[in-house]
């Protein structure tokens, strides 16, 4: 198979040409400029998101102290998952004496220290 | 800038270039270290952002909780409290209000989900005239207003809601009780109300065949907010079954359940701890004999031992911190845009009604002083002892072996 002539005229081979004579510590410098210019986009996108959330929250302060909720709807598997706050501790083992916890999100969920 | 500092940035300008053709002509071992070492870093900022955000989120939102919570207690479990309870709460100074609520879990059997219940007069509750800006249609149910509830956005989905207003729900004696939607929350506020059926008491009495005269739990308000733990202590005295849990009591319980004490914060650290103690050993284990003739080379063209370890040193700083970026760039995209999926099996566990959390950590110099000392302190530790002692191998020996 022959390889193919390599159009030098053409912008993209002209890059690639540039890149390979390129020092190194340059080439690293441009990938980690890159990195962070990533970074900084998404810094903006959350500083727009973070505004929404503001916003948000007010709303949410209202249903909290409207309804007088104590806890986050997260996990709804279990009663001390859901209400982790207001819940017995010891509530694993009520099901039946010795038993143990069953629920995935148990793992996740350390029991409140009161 | 002097000739000696231009030399000198000259010097390490050039190693850091020797450092960066030494990792490329390595460059499958080299990227494979990234990946791990990014993946450990991914892992643990994951979990780092996710309990941020997640008790960011709570000390924010449960500053507005019912300043004390009533419950009575027999048998070590929780049971009605009896409405007369009011009246001995009433000789304690300082209360300015007590509302009586009840609520519990109703558990559907056809969907396998759970929903949480509350029935309550809601103009007495504090905010409670401004609850309807929480709702994203509709309205409250009033007192007098029987049959009538608010819905949280997955219980729509889950009663398949979305064409009619109408949903039924059994008592305990297996009766129906029919239902009619007349608002539902904003999806702005599902972290709290994804999975409530709010509606006035007398319905979640009749639903949840309670008799009169008991409630699920009493919220007292008191006059001044640097009262409560007094109160709180007062209440306990005049009624030794209740038991008493303060604002202050709930947000630290919130503090402490996403910590990395949890059983998923350990098993995210002892991974990650295991990985970091496989890769010291591998370093500090020994040079391979590649390695050990690349060194002799150097030190027989006249390269210093100092020389040497600052190329190492440089290796070490590019790799860790090239690691260190990726992985926390990776770990907010999954926390922000990919909704912290690898963590929710977990920490919704066998829920069926899946909120979504919004999440948006706030990161601060701490938390990220924090995951560089679990991951690229210990990286760059690991790699002075082998840096050390491969400087120090007598080029010919080295050579010659």
């Amino acid at each position: 198979m022959t390889k193919s002539p390599s159009r030098w005229c053409s912008p993209c081979a002209t890059a690639k040409r540039c890149v390979e004579t390129m020092r190194p510590a340059l080439r690293f410098a441009m990938f980690l400029c890159l990195l962070l210019a990533l970074d900084g986009a998404l810094f903006l996108d959350g500083l727009a998101r973070r505004k929404a959330q503001d916003a948000a929250l007010v709303k949410l302060e209202v249903a909290a102290s409207g309804l007088g909720l104590t806890d986050l709807a997260v996990a709804t598997e279990a009663r001390y998952t859901r209400h982790p706050a207001v819940s017995d501790p010891v509530a694993p083992f009520m099901d039946h004496p010795g038993a143990i916890e069953h629920f995935p999100t148990g793992a996740f969920w350390l029991p409140p220290q009161r | 800038m002097t000739a000696m500092a231009r030399y000198n940035l000259e010097k390490q300008l050039n190693i850091l270039e020797y450092a960066l053709s030494s990792l490329w002509r390595r460059r499958m071992k080299s990227l494979s270290v990234l990946l791990v070492f990014g993946a450990v870093i991914f892992l643990l900022a994951s979990f780092q952002m996710v309990t941020q955000a997640l008790s960011d989120k709570a000390r924010q939102v449960l500053a507005h909780t019912p300043e004390i919570t009533l419950q009575k207690m027999s048998a070590g479990r929780q049971e009605g409290i009896p409405l007369a309870y009011r009246d001995k709460l009433a000789g304690i100074f300082g209360i300015r209000r007590v509302v009586p609520r009840i609520w519990g879990y109703y558990f559907d059997e056809v969907r396998l989900a759970n929903y949480t219940v509350m029935g309550m007069a809601v103009d007495e509750m504090p905010e409670g005239a401004r609850l309807d800006t929480a709702l994203a249609r509709g309205t409250m149910p009033g007192p007098a207003e029987q049959g009538r509830a608010v819905i949280g956005s997955s219980i729509t989905n889950a009663l398949d809601l979305a064409g009619r207003d109408t949903f039924s729900l059994f008592r305990p004696d297996l009766s129906l009780k029919s239902f009619v939607v007349i608002g539902e929350f904003s999806r702005d506020t599902d972290i709290l109300t994804n999975d409530l059926i709010v509606m006035n008491l007398a319905d979640a009495r009749d639903l949840f065949g309670i008799p009169g005269g008991l409630v699920s739990d009493l919220c007292v308000y008191v006059a001044n907010p640097t009262e409560i733990e007094t109160i709180a202590k007062k209440i306990s005295d005049a009624l030794p079954s209740v038991r008493v849990l303060t604002r202050p009591q709930i947000q630290k319980t919130y503090q402490a359940v996403f910590g990395w004490r949890s059983g998923f914060g350990s098993i995210c650290l002892l991974s990650a701890l295991a990985a970091f103690v496989i890769l010291a050993w591998d370093k500090a284990s020994g040079l391979s004999p590649e390695e050990r003739r690349e060194i002799a080379i150097l030190k027989v063209l006249g390269w210093e031992t100092s020389d040497i370890l600052a190329v190492r040193f440089w290796e070490s700083v590019i790799v860790s911190g090239l690691a260190c970026i990726i992985g926390m760039t990776a770990a907010y995209v999954h926390v922000v845009y990919g909704a912290a999926s690898l963590f929710r099996p977990v920490l919704m566990g066998w829920s069926v009604l899946k909120p979504d959390l919004h999440l948006l950590p706030r990161l601060a110099g701490g938390d990220i002083l924090l995951i560089l000392a679990f991951t690229v302190i210990p990286y760059l530790a690991a790699t002075v002892i082998p840096a050390w002692r491969s400087a120090t191998v007598p080029a010919d020996s080295a050579l010659g072996g």
